[in-house]
């Protein structure tokens, strides 16, 4: 015991001359069946037990083995996985297409072309948000998962909490998330967001051209949320 | 759940056993019957063939190809081979025994390469000549009494020899000229390393295995294994005994009493002879691969299938010769007596047949697992544990049997050495070695200054021998 827990200098652990234990095999050899012959029964009669809380660990087996493609462990919480651009309420994604993430990406694989919003129209209250993403596409195959992207983003519309790796594809072109793609997972909604800073809660004048998101626009706007009300995005 | 399906397996099993055994006596009874009609005699040893070697030692060889592994993958704490598995069971590995069709299905469907100058002829014949010798080893192990079974009287065994253990010797040697056939023809320099390595393992255990049987041949003045007057069944006899209501309770004259030096000796030198680990330097994976290095397809299927085989048979012999073959510790002579059994042979022969394989059983797992347990033996190790261990050990056995059997031929003045032995290595066994003892002494004395806790302090006294202080 106490030459694992302690330093000590390496000459501690003298070679002692093999005694006849040793020399005749047998009573070492039998004791080595012992120690496999009680892993053997241990792992027998166990049921595997993985949970990864190892003292919560409950039977006496020792095997802890997932069986992958059946079985999967869940990420930990604060895992950075798949992105996904943050929908607003409407279902349009929060990106007000800034370029912080894009600037910051030490690996340069986002690729952001910035829109107006109307941009004939002067009317103040429909400019509240001017720009959108006419395109957002992350090309997952140079992402080093740095998670700066997600730190960088100001308006909290990027995310990586889908709690999944990139899945594995055979072409390259199949590891480009474009829009469509990222914008996933549950709304998310700040008091702080500028399109419930205008005086109303009307929809804006202006309707909507292009359809650039996968779910349909138009509808009403969401009534000013609660103060904090910030979604958790459930585990697979 | 789990208890219950380890309980199903082991009655399988069990059922497995008894039912291809009785199988075994049913059919030699009709078999001899038939004979009798052409006037043969005999006929019924077919059956052994058929049942007990074909089929029995067949499947247990083929089903310990996936048992090694699944139970290795038990002792190092993984799961073990579990993706292969069967229409309609999606869901169940079922403890990987389908993977036994996917390895046959690979083996079949492969290419069976020759390197360009390899010697064809002995290329092919080697690994028929290291298969062959190892099956053709069970023909003289007993694996159920001589029983009457249609009024004609079946020999569980394929041919009762009068020189059973010197076939057994002969035949064992000649497995290692399919292993060195197969490292030369190869024409591999690799190959060839492991064709000698075996040879040259094979002539310095022979000699050991050939030296540690003698204890028993002269223990019952016989070299035969089956029949009443072989070794097998003689071992029956009971060196101490007495009756409880009818049964007889007692010490029998097993192999393991009586020479549980001449078991060890035999036991490490036939391992030897199996090539497997922690004796398989001729095999040497991780070195120089081995023997079989050239072979694919079935052609190396035959090597491997011939390996588990050698398992079986070695296990099948250790029974016959050391364990009592397919008797009973006690209470054979109460159960034979029965006038059910006695109306029932085949019955009988069933349940002896079960003890039988379920004894094979128990030495296969101790095979398994002592192949699992040691790292390989060194080549210096191997020919040092052959010619100064295992010899002298079996010449001074071989001595100090005869010497007791001359003067108490009732064998039980052999049986208290037997003990002695016995003992001496349970005594080992159970203390700690020197290396512990210091161990244990160092840690003691160190604890008991109240330093073990202090990682940063040094004392002066960590550097000494521990038996200064």
């Amino acid at each position: 015991m106490s030459s694992l827990m302690h330093h000590e200098p390496e000459k501690k652990r003298e070679l002692v001359e093999a005694d006849v234990r040793e020399r005749t095999y047998v009573p070492e050899i039998l004791k080595g069946i012992a120690l496999t012959t009680r892993h053997f029964l241990r792992n027998l009669f166990g049921e595997r037990d993985t949970n990864p809380d190892v003292v919560e660990r409950k039977g006496i087996t020792s095997i802890t083995t997932v069986n992958y493609p059946e079985e999967k462990v869940d990420y930990p919480p604060g895992y950075r996985g798949l992105h996904r651009l943050v929908p607003r309420e409407d279902g349009k994604p929060r990106c007000v297409a800034c370029y912080m993430c894009a600037t910051i990406c030490p690996a340069q694989c986002i690729y952001i072309e910035a829109g107006e919003y109307g941009g004939e129209d002067d009317q103040a209250e429909s400019r509240v948000i001017e720009k959108y993403p006419k395109q957002f596409v992350i090309d997952e195959l140079r992402c080093v998962v740095c998670g700066l992207c997600v730190d960088a983003c100001p308006k909290d519309a990027i995310r990586m909490d889908t709690y999944t790796h990139t899945p594995s594809g055979y072409d390259r072109q199949g590891f480009v998330y474009d829009i469509p793609r990222l914008l996933q997972g549950p709304a998310v909604s700040h008091p702080s967001d500028p399109w419930y800073k205008r005086g109303s809660s009307a929809p804006p004048d202006h309707v909507h051209k292009e359809a650039h998101t996968r779910i349909a626009a138009g509808g009403g706007l969401a009534k000013r949320p609660p103060l904090v009300e910030v979604m958790k995005f459930p585990k697979p | 759940m789990r208890i219950g399906l380890i309980l199903t397996s082991a009655i399988l099993i069990c059922g497995a056993f008894f039912t291809l055994m009785g199988a075994a006596y049913g059919l030699g009874g009709y078999l001899e019957d038939l004979g009798r009609g052409w006037n043969i005699t005999g006929l019924g040893h077919l059956a052994n063939i058929a049942i007990v070697m074909l089929v029995t030692v067949m499947v247990f060889s083929t089903l310990l190809t996936i048992a090694d592994r699944k139970w290795g993958s038990f002792i190092q704490d993984r799961v073990g081979p579990n993706r292969a598995r069967l229409p309609y069971l999606e869901n169940s590995p079922l403890g990987g025994i389908p993977h036994i069709l996917t390895d046959v299905f690979k083996m079949l469907t492969k290419e069976a390469f020759r390197p360009k100058n390899a010697n064809k002829l002995l290329f092919a014949l080697a690994p028929m000549l290291a298969f062959g010798p190892v099956f053709a080893l069970f023909a003289v192990v007993p694996s159920g009494p001589t029983l009457k079974v249609f009024d004609y009287p079946v020999e569980m065994v394929s041919t009762n020899l009068d020189f059973g253990i010197l076939y057994l010797f002969a035949i064992a040697s000649l497995a290692v000229y399919g292993t060195s056939l197969a490292g030369w023809a190869s024409n591999n320099k690799f190959a060839l390393l492991g064709g000698v390595r075996a040879s040259s393992q094979m002539i310095s255990y022979e000699v050991a295995l050939g030296l540690s049987l003698v204890g028993m041949m002269i223990a019952f003045s016989t070299v035969k294994l089956a029949g009443p007057d072989g070794i097998s069944e003689m071992q029956m006899q009971y060196l101490w005994s007495t009756k409880v209501w009818g049964i007889d309770l007692g010490l029998p004259a097993w192999g393991i009493f009586i020479q549980p030096l001449g078991f060890l000796l035999f036991f490490a030198a036939a391992f030897a002879e199996t090539k497997r680990p922690p004796f398989d330097a001729p095999e040497g994976e991780s070195e120089i691969v081995g023997y079989f290095l050239e072979y694919s397809g079935m052609q190396f299927g035959m090597f491997m299938i011939a390996e588990y085989i050698e398992v079986v048979v070695l296990g099948g012999a250790l029974v016959a010769i050391f364990f009592g073959g397919w008797a009973l510790p006690f209470g054979n002579e109460a159960l034979m007596g029965m006038a059910f059994m006695k109306a029932h042979p085949v019955l009988l022969g069933a349940i002896f047949g079960m003890v039988f394989w379920l004894k094979v059983l128990l030495i296969v797992y101790l095979q398994l697992v002592i192949r699992w347990t040691m790292p390989r033996f060194r080549y210096d190790q191997i020919q040092k544990l052959g010619w100064q261990i295992l010899l002298p050990t079996g010449l001074v056995n071989l001595f100090v049997s005869g010497a007791l059997i001359l003067w108490d031929p009732s064998l039980r003045a052999l049986a208290l050495f037997g003990f002695v032995v016995i003992g001496i290595f349970g005594f080992l066994t159970l203390t700690p070695s020197r290396q512990v003892r210091r161990e244990a002494e160092a840690a003691a004395d160190h604890g008991g200054h109240g330093h073990a806790a202090l990682p940063a302090h040094h004392d002066d006294h960590a550097a000494l021998p521990a038996n200064t202080h």
